[in-house]
């Protein structure tokens, strides 16, 4: 059984290639994290929160949408001759936590601390989550797609 | 009650979380702020260490003190704007930044890019990782110490020698710096000629100088025992913690993205990555030497077997919205002389002219991550050797 088949077996998504983004449900973002550790892919790279505003109903779309977030985590196989990395992104609805891997890897301490703090995605099981580059008395997250460059702020000391 | 932490083990591991009452009258323990305004921080980067007379119990790390909100500028320029502010994230190695975001950007646009321009591409970036370890070497002997032979020379010595490596660079770009000097489907500047007259005696300048710089360093006694067996990181806690690039390797990650995941023209040469296992201070200094070497030698053959032809596959820029991706996301990785830099790109914002979403991976950001799990038990001398060996750059970890 390839790496590929086990991943479609545990998230029940078609999963071709794992280099390619493939998406997963919340509740087995921290299980496939444990599988592809076993599996080799031992090098914490990154994640990656993302934020979709949500859209008002309007002409073109009567309903409106809500506002999503899409947080992808990267993680390296790291062989010699030939490393591969798998991309998976899990989506949530406004306001729902995701899993945090620092059980498993201790470099998604700070990392879950940035995408927290800049675009306001809250890791559930985190032993330390504060803001990591803004200020700790920052209002709102600027990586959203609702915050505007041009926002106001006091001067920060 | 005397607190005994030992430093990280894989028997005895570190709690960084560690609750310490810094009110016990019996444990009389000392808050220090180490920087933001530190030499040995190497930028703006704050620890917050809690101290056992001289030994350090507990580590905080603050980064964020040059947080540009660079990721949220991108969401806003065009594709062909981003590569200018991207060089000023990791200030010592601008050239090879530039190459980091620019082929997440082809790779969406399905842009093919002439092999000339590949082979000066890996031909730059070789150049930009001798100038950049060379600065990680001359600010790691002026933190061991000034006042050992080999301290504040050796810092003196080594900007002597990136002077010729921007001198190269200037010759080819006008500029000293931040280069600019790629863009999508290839690159600006051509070789000039005569390039290699003024290359090849810098390379044989450099190699030799090297060889006094380690005499200097590694075979001084003081520096020995400053370094070896100091911030010791074993492989698990750096596989965990992301740690990448020259750091990785001391520690025994035998992976280059260079050599694993060939890109550029790295698959068509045979790239040898320096590995150790110790996994301390020496080791990682001994990484950046021996890479140095490495670069040299990849250097030589990428100029001896650069390619004609055409220098960027597609037409010059007529303006700034020349480049337009409609969607797609993609992750791309390069070996900077950090570790990986990653990109990881939403395509579509702005009606196909900018990003939605640019996450930069710096590997600074993860080697900074592992101060609170190898400070501890360290004596407070120490902690700025450990630093120091790390050498991060704090305008791409904070961004």
């Amino acid at each position: 059984m390839t790496t590929a088949e086990k991943v479609a077996a545990l998230t029940g998504t078609e999963v071709q290639e794992l280099e390619t983004e493939f998406v997963v449900a919340p509740e087995h973002h921290f299980a496939l994290a444990e599988l592809l550790q076993s599996e080799g892919y031992t090098f914490y790279i990154t994640v990656a929160a993302t934020h979709f505003a949500g859209e008002v109903p309007n002409k073109k779309n009567p309903e409106g949408s809500p506002e999503t977030f899409q947080v992808a985590t990267v993680l390296r196989k790291p062989e010699p001759g030939a490393s591969s990395f798998a991309c998976w992104r899990v989506e949530l609805a406004a306001g729902e936590p995701i899993d945090s891997l620092v059980p498993l890897f201790e470099g998604a301490d700070w990392q879950g601390r940035e995408q927290f703090d800049l675009v306001g995605v809250v890791f559930k099981n985190h032993p330390d989550l504060r803001r990591l580059m803004m200020p700790e008395d920052w209002e709102g997250h600027p990586l959203r797609r609702d915050y505007a460059i041009e926002t106001a702020h006091p001067p920060w000391r | 009650m005397s607190l005994s932490i030992q430093p990280y083990s894989a028997e005895q591991p570190v709690n960084p979380y560690l609750d310490v009452d810094l009110y016990d009258p019996d444990a009389d323990l000392m808050v220090l702020n180490l920087g933001p305004q530190h030499p040995s921080t190497h930028g703006v980067f704050r620890v917050k260490l809690i101290l056992d007379g001289e030994v350090i119990v507990k580590a905080i790390g603050y980064p964020g003190y040059l947080h540009r909100g660079v990721e949220k500028l991108c969401e806003k320029l065009n594709y062909s704007n981003i590569k200018a502010i991207i060089d000023k994230n990791d200030y010592i190695s601008p050239m090879i930044n530039e190459q980091a975001v620019n082929m997440a950007f082809e790779k969406l646009a399905g842009v093919e890019v002439p092999r000339r321009a590949l082979w000066l591409r890996s031909l730059l970036a070789e150049f930009q990782r001798i100038a950049s370890h060379l600065i990680a070497l001359g600010t790691f002997g002026l933190d061991v110490g000034g006042a050992l032979g080999g301290g504040a020379s050796a810092f003196m010595y080594c900007f002597r020698d990136r002077e010729m490596i921007l001198d190269v660079f200037e010759e080819l770009s006008g500029c000293r710096f931040h280069y600019n000097t790629h863009c999508v489907g290839g690159n600006r500047h051509d070789v000039p000629a005569g390039w290699d007259r003024m290359v090849l005696p810098a390379l044989e300048v450099i190699e030799a100088r090297l060889d006094e710089l380690v005499d200097m360093m590694v075979n001084n006694q003081v520096f020995v025992d400053r370094t070896q067996g100091v911030g010791v990181i074993p492989k698990n806690l750096a596989l965990g913690l992301g740690l990448t690039g020259p750091n990785g390797r001391a520690s025994g990650i035998d992976c280059d993205l260079r050599r694993d995941a060939p890109y550029n023209a790295y698959g068509e040469v045979e790239v040898r990555p320096a590995v150790r296992s110790a996994g301390d201070c020496q080791a990682r200094f001994l990484c950046r030497v021996d890479e140095i070497r490495e670069s040299a030698r990849l250097a030589r053959l990428f100029l001896a077997g650069l390619p004609e032809g055409p220098i960027s596959g597609t037409k010059p820029n007529k303006g700034p919205t020349s480049v337009k991706i409609k969607e797609g996301r993609c992750y791309v990785g390069l070996s900077t002389p950090r570790g990986e830099l990653g990109t990881y790109l939403i395509a579509g914002g702005n009606k196909g002219l900018s990003p939605y979403r640019l996450k930069i991976r710096p590997p600074s950001l993860h080697h900074l991550a592992s101060i609170p799990y190898i400070l501890p038990g360290n004596n407070l001398s120490d902690a700025i050797a450990i630093l120091g060996s790390l050498d991060p750059v704090m305008g791409e970890a904070d961004r």
